[in-house]
């Protein structure tokens, strides 16, 4: 896996460690970073991000004690061999769940009903 | 205190500390009973309007100014008498630019490296390689950003174990701004360094700092880890007929025109947000530091 994976927004209300680890926990639920597969360095994210090491750090652990990462002896993190079997879709759908309600949030501020906004997601999903 | 004690002690000290710092110009208060202290190997970042006392910080906390009442240890030692020792171990790049200016950056660091036995040589030469800086031109006829960039190598090349930095980016573009941070990061995390930078550019502090301390009106209304800062804090937006029931807060309030408030708001050790955003028509919304910068400074 390469640092470039990642996506960092610093401005955001959510803290980057935990940007991280929400990522790498969709990237190994849907099957993008197999078990097994190595991890960049913290130096490296955190070179490649212009964040703070320490950051790279605790999402790496807190992505460790959750099981989805394990630490290889000499070869770094890596994304966990025995992790449970991918996620079938209700635990998938979970992980959606707070992009999903902000998107209701913001139609219904726009006073857009479900059809014209589920029609645009299909169309997106299609692609 | 014996010798040996006192070196046990000046080793182990916070890298920078200040304890009621209070500084006038004139009539105007400049610093109000400032308290801070860094932990070693972190990053905090100074933030506050301009004019609000960062640089008057950062000088007082460095024994550049003598303040009018309260102290300041750099690694244990009063600010105001370091010894050459202490002050090897420091890197300070000040916002403006200094007095050499009519030497050429080859000279400066010629003369300078003499002071510092870890002087870093190597790492002089790539930086001015890599940033294109002409080492034999006078340094007063270099572009602003260019001698920012000088600067900072300055400041760089000793290895310092406490960096302070005030507004290290303001004359760099993106790309500048973006190696300087990377760099910052980097020595941080790796040479344990513990670095000090003021800035009112938020994203900059959101990518490298641990900490963020917030100076408004010469006082410090916040110090917190960046992390923390921005989980723990929120906007509750109030529509105007229930803003009544706003809780005080003493970090920020906002009426607005239609008379409904916004109020920034700290959730309990629970994670739990107040009463108060449970009323009719209430929001919060988590924030980003800018925002949180923004609604408390108004």
């Amino acid at each position: 896996m390469d640092a470039s994976l990642l996506t960092i927004q610093p401005a955001s209300a959510e803290p980057i460690y935990r940007q991280i680890v929400e990522q790498l926990r969709r990237l190994i639920a849907g099957g993008q970073l197999p078990p097994g597969e190595l991890l960049p360095s913290v130096r490296e994210v955190a070179g490649f991000h212009a964040v703070n090491p320490m950051t790279v750090s605790r999402a790496y652990s807190l992505a460790e004690s959750e099981g989805l990462l394990e630490r290889l002896r000499g070869k770094g993190m890596a994304v966990a061999a025995q992790s449970k079997p991918t996620l079938n879709q209700t635990q998938r759908l979970a992980l959606l769940e707070p992009q999903i309600v902000a998107l209701a949030r913001q139609a219904r501020e726009l006073e857009l009903s479900a059809e014209p906004v589920l029609r645009r997601l299909d169309k997106l999903l299609k692609e | 205190m014996n010798a040996t004690a006192q070196a046990v002690a000046v080793a182990s000290a916070a890298p920078l500390q200040v304890r009621g710092l209070t500084h006038h110009y004139e009539s105007k208060i400049v610093l109000d009973h400032v308290d801070l202290a860094l932990q070693p190997g972190s990053v905090l970042g100074l933030i506050g309007r301009n004019g609000a006392g960062k640089s008057t910080l950062i000088r007082a906390m460095l024994g550049l100014l003598e303040p009018q009442s309260g102290e300041a240890f750099v690694f244990g030692e009063p600010a105001l008498k370091l010894s050459d020792t202490t002050k090897e171990r420091l890197g300070y790049v000040p916002q403006q630019p200094d007095a050499l200016a009519w030497l050429t950056a080859a000279q400066m660091f010629d003369y300078l490296s003499r002071f510092y036995p870890r002087w870093d040589h190597r790492f002089v030469k790539d930086m001015l390689q890599r940033w294109e800086i002409e080492a034999n031109k006078v340094m007063a006829k270099l572009s602003p950003g260019e001698r920012q960039r000088v600067d900072l190598v300055r400041a760089l090349a000793p290895q310092p174990e406490l960096l302070v930095l005030d507004e290290p980016a303001s004359a760099l573009d993106p790309v500048a701004r973006r190696e300087l941070l990377r760099e910052i990061a980097l020595r941080a995390g790796e040479a344990g360094a513990t670095v000090l930078f003021s800035t009112h550019i938020v994203s900059d502090l959101e990518r490298v700092a641990s900490d963020i301390a917030f100076l408004h009106d010469g006082r410090m209304l916040l110090h917190c880890p960046v992390d923390e800062t921005k989980e723990r804090y929120a906007r509750l937006w109030l529509p105007a007929n229930v803003a009544a029931a706003a809780p005080a807060s003493p970090l920020g309030k906002r009426r607005h025109e239609d008379g409904s408030l916004s109020v920034i708001v700290e959730c309990d050790a629970n994670g739990a947000w107040p009463e108060a955003s449970r009323l009719p028509g209430g929001r919060v919304d988590t924030l980003g530091l800018e925002d949180l910068f923004v609604e408390i400074a108004e």
